[in-house]
């Protein structure tokens, strides 16, 4: 078969570290070719430089076999190559047909022709068998959606090479479904594919063969079908991995949170609508939803960073509705927030000053009523570290220079070792490392086993069926349904994602 | 090993910096006709050439570090703080009104309430602002400007109008009592204020409280991340607004003390912009106490210097301005120097090198 990239010993270094080291890399024509490793394994790196963002310090690069030079991504869309990133580069306000042929419009010597470009994704759709509505505007349209206008903005500019950076990272079961059936049908009509992923599943799903990264070094190519998740995720960590954490049969004792009828407005929108379930103590209760159903609001409002307009939120027996997020926290509540840079972390602090954060007015912390206990502080940070792993292993590294997977870590062994009662965690792996991943896991697995609670909000479902023992699912601000989690399937899970279930109820 | 030239960075930054500032004067100075090195040298001497101009150069040095700390202290918290001059002019009108008519006092009490009476002023001049920002989540700079006209304009209908002195060839407050002044440390050759004292002891007190108290560290949460110390349950507009109020009194007690150790009296415009120089002062220091000592002495002498640099050397005075101005420039643009210092210094070679 015929070789569609070959990339020959690409090193790639940067002022502190080496990104690629001395990588080959192949893709066969027409094959799915999976890019898999940690974060920081070099993936992205390796992507760029084929994409022509940047320029490898060694190596070389050969596109259906001529070496190619590329110093710009312009370069590499010449030479037959598209990339769809991770986070969309579309155009919210213009619609699907502007946004694909932008950059190389259909004109006229004066104008731009809008009906050509209309024309032009329609044949595109039909060529491809996609769906796609060219005069809609993209802020309008679903992220699976916007995904396919990525792709054909690709294919319009003539790829016959696509790289889909994390493709599936935010859509719901069914559209990642679509993808796969997508992801076929381009296969069939000749175009060669690479995937960056560090899921399992659309590894073993989607794909021919499997390039596995560790480090910036290549730990070797196997095909798909002659391996299985677990090999796959061996090679990329190095060694066994075993997600899930171990859960013990817990009795579950008494609620621990109760959130009765609770509706929160921002603005115009309605962000929560009259939710109500409860929490048990050695319970994991998972939070199902494509991104921005309401799991975001839900969690600031019982930590107290927003307050419900109506309903109330009791933790045991008390009504926390009204309370301050220091009261909350006080009361043993550990929240580990969606965005950890924004809403976590004080990124220009060390390591240890972050570790007390929202907690350095408890009594361990400090000398008296007015001044820190310095030597408590460092103590702490250095048991923390030790526990969860923390690199680099000083009290006073400052977090910024942090990776993203160890600046979580530092908030999750802030949160989960100052709480008592309930541990919120929203999107707590998030970009975050399978050893980092497995670390989190285990740590709310022992915590429930403990007896506490867990409210665990994940947009990955697979994170949410593997720890909870129940399941509820939010779409658009209301919770449909609560699930058993060992009777709950992908696909009833899928369709309350999506907002169904209600037409069949009413 | 990497870890000591990370820390390096805070101090060869500001160094650079105003290194990289006087050498584009020297551009000027050059253009002009002299010697850069003539000029700076009587610059130098000006300033620390011999007691008598040292303690010049203190003294000037006592309200620019004030300003500076009020400036830091609003930093710390993470507001950008420009409203300082405002409020020194406020605090100086203070503490003028109480040293003058506030009579039969004996002079220890007649001082501290004359410096507490600046600072409540000054505190006073911050409330709308601060208000403003709490409550609705006004743009401070905006008010800020908008306040420190209405400061200046204010104080000069309180000179010419109210409080005038007929009889007078300066429009200016009656001057203080002689037990609301200032006491001297040093006479000969020079009169060296006790101000120097109280920027010590304040100094002290802003570095304990930074970098030892549950408070400081809220404070400074409240500045790397208001998102984040909100999440973790800290008051942050509370926070803020005990920045913004502490730097009001810190900037009155700057114009407090160069009323009560300086000049006696307030006149029209007897601030020079010393508010204005906290500015870059507390952002060259990243806000470290010790540091804004330092850079407010530099500024000091250098406003001293500058007339000596004038008078000698035949170059104006305002090069300082333009000194200042460029100090600003490159503040701003602060990430492109630590850049390049990081760079300069990964060019040579490593024992051991910082691999990752």
């Amino acid at each position: 078969m015929e070789t569609a990239v070959n990339m020959k010993g690409i090193t790639m270094r940067f002022p502190a570290v080496v990104a690629n080291d001395n990588v080959d890399f192949e893709v066969k024509r027409g094959e799915v070719h999976a890019l898999v490793g940690e974060n920081g394994a070099g993936k992205s790196t390796l992507m760029n430089i084929l994409y022509g963002l940047y320029v490898p310090t060694e190596g070389t690069i050969e596109i259906w076999g001529k070496p190619r030079h590329f110093s710009s991504a312009i370069d590499a869309i010449h030479a037959g190559i598209g990339m769809v990133h991770q986070h969309f580069m579309l155009i919210p306000q213009l619609t699907v047909a502007d946004n694909i042929v932008l950059g190389e419009e259909p004109r006229s010597k004066m104008s731009y022709l809008r009906g050509q470009a209309v024309e032009i994704v329609e044949q595109l759709c039909l060529e491809y068998e996609m769906t796609l509505k060219p005069k809609e505007i993209v802020s309008k349209i679903s992220l699976g959606m916007q995904q396919r206008v990525e792709i054909m903005k690709a294919l319009y500019r003539k790829a016959d090479i696509i790289i889909l950076d994390e493709p599936t990272a935010v859509l719901t079961p069914q559209e990642i479904d679509e993808l796969g059936r997508m992801l076929k049908k381009l296969k069939t009509m000749g175009k060669t594919i690479i995937i960056i992923t560090h899921k399992m599943q659309e590894v073993i799903d989607f794909s021919d063969r499997v390039t596995v990264l560790r480090r910036g070094k290549i730990v070797g190519t196997v095909n798909t079908e002659e391996t299985t998740a677990a090999e796959i995720t061996q090679m990329m960590v190095g060694r066994n991995v075993s997600l899930g954490g171990h859960k013990e049969p817990v009795e579950t004792t008494g609620a621990a949170l109760e959130v009765q009828h609770v509706s929160y407005h921002d603005g115009r929108v309605k962000k929560l609508k009259d939710i109500s379930f409860l929490i048990r103590r050695g319970e994991i209760f998972g939070i199902a939803g494509i991104d921005n159903s309401g799991q975001k609001e839900l969690s600031e409002a019982i930590a107290g960073v927003i307050h419900p307009d109506e309903g109330c939120i009791l933790l045991g027996e008390q009504d926390i509705t009204k309370k301050h997020t220091e009261a909350i926290k006080h009361m043993g509540v550990g929240f580990v927030p969606e965005d950890r840079q924004k809403s976590g972390l004080a990124l220009g602090m060390s390591i240890s000053e972050n570790l007390i954060l929202g907690y350095e007015g408890t009594d361990r912390f400090r000398k008296n009523r007015i001044l820190i206990d310095k030597n408590e502080v460092l103590k702490a940070a250095r048991e923390k570290i030790e526990r969860f792993d923390i690199r680099p292993p000083q009290v006073g590294a400052i977090v910024k220079t942090l990776s993203g997977g160890n600046q979580q870590k530092v908030i999750v062994a802030r949160e989960i070792s100052h709480s008592d009662s309930l541990i919120i965690a929203n999107q707590p792996s998030r970009g975050v490392d399978i050893g980092a991943i497995e670390l989190i896991h285990k740590t709310l697995v022992d915590a429930r086993n403990s007896g506490k609670a867990v409210l665990l909000i994940s947009l990955e479902l697979d994170e949410v069926m593997m720890l909870s023992d129940r399941i509820g699912v939010m779409y658009d601000g209301r919770l449909m349904d609560v699930l058993d989690a060992s009777k709950a399937t992908r696909e009833q899970i899928g369709l309350l994602m999506a907002g169904g279930m209600i037409h069949e109820e009413q | 090993m990497k870890n000591s030239k990370d820390s390096l960075v805070p101090i060869l930054t500001p160094v650079c910096i105003i290194l990289t500032a006087m050498l584009l004067a020297s551009g000027l100075i050059l253009a002009i006709g002299v010697n850069p090195l003539t000029a700076y040298g009587q610059m130098l001497k000006g300033a620390l050439g011999s007691l008598n101009n040292l303690i010049n150069s203190l003294n000037k040095a006592v309200p620019i570090c004030f300003a500076a700390f009020a400036v830091a202290v609003s930093t710390w918290a993470g507001i950008f703080n420009i409203g300082v001059e405002g409020q020194l002019v406020f605090g100086a009108f203070g503490s003028a009104i109480a040293g003058a008519y506030l009579e039969g006092l004996p002079p220890t009490l007649h001082v501290t309430l004359s410096l507490l009476a600046g600072m409540l002023f000054g505190m006073l001049f911050a409330l709308l602002p601060t208000v403003l920002y709490v409550a609705r989540d006004l743009n401070l700079l905006v008010v800020f400007i908008l306040m420190n006209s209405i400061a200046k304009l204010l104080i000069t209908f309180f000179i010419v109008g109210p409080f005038a002195v007929p009889g007078q060839m300066y429009a200016a407050t009656k001057e203080i009592q002689k037990s609301a002044r200032l006491p001297y440390l040093v006479t000969n050759p020079n009169k060296l204020t006790a101000g120097i004292l109280i920027v010590i002891v304040v100094g002290l007190l802003l570095w304990f409280y930074v970098g030892k108290t549950t408070s400081g560290y809220r404070l400074r949460a409240c500045g790397e991340n208001a998102e984040a110390a909100r999440y973790a349950g800290i008051r942050v507009k509370r926070y803020q607004a005990g920045a913004l109020l502490a730097g009001g009194a810190l900037a009155g007690l700057a114009g407090g003390i160069e009323v009560l150790g300086t000049y006696h009296r307030l006149f029209d415009g007897f601030s020079p912009g010393y508010g204005f120089d906290g500015i870059p002062i507390a952002m060259l220091a990243s806000g470290n106490p010790f540091g804004i000592m330092v850079g407010s002495f530099l500024f000091g002498a250098l406003r001293v210097g500058s007339t000596t640099m004038q008078s000698k050397a035949g170059v104006s005075s305002e090069i300082v301005t333009f000194i200042q101005g460029v100090l600003v420039t490159l503040i701003a643009a602060q990430y492109i120097i630590q850049f390049t210092i990081k760079k300069l210094a990964e060019h040579k070679p490593e024992k051991g090198g910082a691999k990752q």
